[in-house]
């Protein structure tokens, strides 16, 4: 099967029913996305399906062939520096443990990505990523910076 | 430094702190008697933590290379406090340097600092405040003296600035600790060593970015989950169907040696291990779940059946407050109110995962874990080997809380690395790491109060909990105490009142039970703070200062937390009414020498609260990083709202049976409220804690609210 992972194409041989998480983190080494449940819950697997925010423990190789797939390796790519929600993220001093992040940071650049302006209730409706630490409000404080930031 | 001609040659007086706690305290017990000496002990542990016990020798904290570079091996482990950033600011601080000079390692259960107590109890900054630096001072000084003898000048005329000397009046001729390190000399460590006066420690106090967030924006962050090596297998292990099933036999190990991807079916009878290693962690997993094993099934427990067993009542109820008689002094007319909270679960976002290399040399184990000594021992003793040969690496926690206290994950790797001779990695599922693990145990507290004039005169807290720490007291003193201070941590009543009263009772629980955040603290301060609430409203005076009329005293403590709530009482507009169709309560907590008060303001949408603004004050004592204190209180009110709202393991047929998000939910982003911080910052109290502490009152000042809404009481968390 013929993939685009972070603009780059890659070959595999593992069974089309495979988790794409399984396949970024053990067949490419790209650990940011991170395993959380296992079943869509969490978002901390959060990707990109062309820049569509999607949560790979949950989606199939099968369903990525022809899609370009970016991981928080890759969103910064075209930036100067990182993705302004990266940024924002650390303006913020947003993650605690820091394993949900990548996943929180892919839901919400794939949102303003769709979006363009969100307010607070729409990043309450769209952004349902889980954070133990709870790190919720500065999650919104940074969302909302790029939010500002993307559209200025 | 030189490894050839090195002298560490440290007295160990003025370097050792904290340690052997536990020899003081028996022989306290001795001269004291058995009851006096438990208050007495209860009286130590109040609001304290475990000793630290860290020694403050420079050379195992630093390692200084002619880069000029100088490493830092931290013995705490960063799960998302911040603790990285903070001691570094402290060592910083104390050598004079800034945090650019520095270099944070994480130190092993081999290499760096050993801590025998681990990452806990909200104690990292207590505890190693002082040893950090006494051991910084002691570099500093000892790079002084060098190059003092390099330039024949005496030490007063040695100048330090930054990393590096100069002598008095020849600015231009410098040394840098880079250069000094380089140079073959005998070093020689002073005795003893002046730290600076507090005011040159500027970095302390500052909020400085911490070090660890970039790597968890971009991804490169490295969790237990993530450890990697070349050659590396996936493994995976069978666990209990129930808590009390014991391992008979397994039924088809050559059809599961069989299936796509596995190279290794590890049976291990008399441990009860059965294991599996694949080339894919799909593989590993699949090969698990095909495992057909024979169990030999023990007692199914129910809910109930657990619930009932935390009853406070019969024997072995231990005092751990008295001071006049509550008990002659209730009769008609006294208050009582019971409240129950529930086995809760941790969830840390990472599950347990593990990557073992085990040798003929040794066995080397990458893991999220709070516990990097235990962990070793644990793994010494699983395979048989001396603890010399395991070296424990903590990677950063993908969430601690209590659950990575104790680490099987890394039990499980180490078993399949040594059994197939190549590196193993286990990472548990979502489920495995619910079913498989500890619980914060269910508790029980039954209050009698007295009022008289609108003060409380007599109070009883009779509290029951499963086990939270007890398995880790030492012998003599688990027998010396019969009760274990993880589960009534937050018991105590820090009100004025003549007759005060709390007893104990250890409840010994099929479920295995253990360290949650804040231990006791969340179950104790719900019960005790909705309590005094209750008591408010027999008063008829506004609960804010009820609670202030019953903080009179000029003790440290009392002070401290009397202020707290002065300033949430500003803070939140307390006096103010709220908006139509809101209200507010209040709760506030001593715990870990860290004050807080903190508001809630909620309203109920049916039976379904909604929870708009918390405000919360904290005094945490001498502040090392304001903002990381600041979001560790955000992340304990999320903490706080999510266990009680929503929180509750269920059981059945002796296991537990809401393993995942759908069924144990938390708190989701949709439903956290607006907060607002103030930290105070006294400058005479010493660090206090500040990971947990602010956990404790949140439950109780969102009931408070409620109750204020419609007049019902609720006494059991969650609470709806």
């Amino acid at each position: 099967m013929k993939l685009t992972i972070n603009n780059r194409p890659f070959e595999t041989d593992a069974p089309p029913d495979t988790p794409l998480l399984w396949l970024l983190r053990d067949e490419l080494g790209l650990i940011g996305t991170r395993f959380g449940c296992g079943v869509g819950l969490c978002g901390a697997c959060t990707v990109h399906l062309d820049g569509v925010a999607a949560r790979s423990c949950i989606t199939p190789l099968s369903t990525v062939e022809g899609k370009a797939v970016t991981t928080i390796e890759g969103l910064a790519e075209g930036y100067e520096g990182l993705h302004p929600v990266q940024q924002a993220f650390i303006d913020q001093q947003v993650p605690q443990c820091g394993y949900c992040m990548s996943g929180q940071i892919m839901a919400i650049a794939g949102l303003l990505a769709e979006e363009g302006a969100v307010d607070e209730a729409t990043l309450a409706e769209k952004v349902t990523n889980l954070c133990r630490c709870g790190a919720y409000v500065r999650i919104r404080r940074a969302a909302l910076q790029a939010a500002a930031e993307v559209n200025s | 430094m030189s490894e050839k001609k090195r002298r560490w040659t440290i007295t160990r007086r003025g370097f050792l702190i904290g340690a052997g706690s536990g020899a003081g305290l028996l022989a306290l017990g001795v001269g004291l008697g058995l009851p006096r000496a438990r208050l007495s002990i209860a009286d130590r542990l109040d609001g304290a933590t475990a000793p630290g016990g860290l020694e403050a020798t420079p050379d195992l904290w630093f390692e200084l290379g002619e880069t000029g570079k100088l490493r830092l091996y931290l013995p705490k482990v960063e799960m998302g406090q911040g603790i990285h950033t903070a001691l570094a600011q402290i060592a910083a601080a104390e050598l004079g340097v800034t945090l650019d000079d520095l270099e944070i390692l994480q130190a092993t259960s081999r290499v760096g600092p050993q801590d025998s107590s681990g990452t806990q109890g909200s104690a990292s900054v207590i505890t190693s405040y002082e040893p950090i630096r006494q051991a910084a001072a002691a570099l500093r000084e000892t790079l002084r003296s060098a190059a003092s003898e390099q330039w024949g000048q005496p030490l007063d005329q040695i100048v330090q600035e930054g990393a590096s000397f100069f002598a008095k009046g020849d600015t231009a001729t410098r040394l840098s600790f880079g250069e000094l390190a380089a140079g073959q000399r005998e070093w020689t460590v002073p005795d003893e060593v002046t730290l600076r006066p507090t005011a040159e420690l500027t970095l302390i106090g500052q909020s400085v970015p911490r070090i660890d967030i970039p790597s968890k924006v971009n991804g490169a962050a490295v969790y237990g989950y993530d450890a990697r090596m070349d050659g590396m297998r996936y493994g995976a292990s069978a666990h209990k169907p129930s808590f009390e099933a014991e391992f008979v036999r397994l039924r088809n190990e050559s059809a599961v040696a069989a299936m796509a991807g596995v190279e290794a079916v590890v049976v291990e009878g008399e441990a009860g291990f059965v294991g599996v290693v694949a080339t894919t962690r799909r593989a590993a997993w699949q090969a698990r779940d095909a495992l057909d094993i024979e169990w030999r099934e023990g007692k199914r427990w129910s809910q109930r059946e657990i619930e009932e067993l935390v009853t406070v009542g019969g024997r072995g109820g231990v005092a751990i407050q008295r001071e006049g008689h509550a008990e002659a002094m209730f009769g008609q007319g006294t208050i009582s109110a019971e409240y129950r909270t529930p086995l809760a679960a941790h969830m840390p976002m990472e599950p347990q995962a593990a990557l073992a290399d085990a040798t003929g040399d040794g066995v080397r184990v990458w893991v999220s874990t709070q516990m990097q000594a235990r962990t070793a021992d644990a793994v010494a003793s699983a395979l048989g080997r001396e603890v010399g040969e395991i070296e424990i690496i903590p990677t950063y926690l993908g969430g601690g809380f209590g659950r990575k206290g104790i680490s099987e994950v890394a039990i499980e790797a180490a078993r399949l690395s040594e059994a197939v001779g190549v590196p193993v990695h286990v990472g548990w599922t979502r489920e495995e790491e619910t079913q498989n693990g500890y619980f914060r145990p269910p508790t029980h507290h039954q209050f009698r109060a007295v009022l008289e004039k609108g003060r409380v005169t007599a109070i009883e807290h009779q509290q029951a909990s499963g086990d939270v720490l007890f398995a880790y007291f030492p012998a003599p003193l688990r027998f010396l105490f019969g009760v274990d201070f993880g589960a009534w941590r937050g018991g105590r009543i820090a009100y004025e009142v003549a007759n005060r009263h709390v007893v104990a009772w250890r409840r010994k629980l099929p479920v295995p039970t253990g360290p949650w955040r804040g231990l006791g603290l969340l179950a104790n301060t719900f019960a005790l703070e909705s309590f005094f609430d209750e008591l408010a409203y027999v008063a008829g005076t506004d609960p804010l200062s009820f609670r202030l009329a019953h903080l009179n005293s000029d003790a440290a403590h009392v002070v401290r937390l009397r202020a707290a709530l002065d300033a949430v009482r500003a803070l939140s507009s307390w006096d103010a009414p709220p908006a139509a169709g809101r209200a507010r309560g209040v709760a506030c907590s001593f715990d870990a020498g860290t004050a807080v008060a903190l508001v809630v303001e909620a309203s109920l949408d049916g039976e379904t609260p909604i929870v708009h603004h918390v405000w919360a004050v904290m005094d945490c004592g001498q502040l090392i990083n304001p903002d990381t204190a600041t979001a560790q209180v955000e992340g304990n009110v999320i903490w706080g709202l999510s266990s009680a709202l929503l929180e509750q393991a269920t059981l059945a047929e002796g296991r537990i049976t809401n393993a995942n998000f759908a069924d144990y939910p938390i708190l989701p982003p949709a439903r956290a409220p607006e907060i607002t911080v103030q930290l105070i910052n006294p400058t005479d109290a010493p660090p206090g804690g500040v990971g947990e502490p602010a956990i404790g009152p949140v439950p109780a000042a969102l009931a408070n609210a409620l109750f204020r809404l419609d007049g019902k009481r609720r006494r059991d968390l969650p609470l709806v």
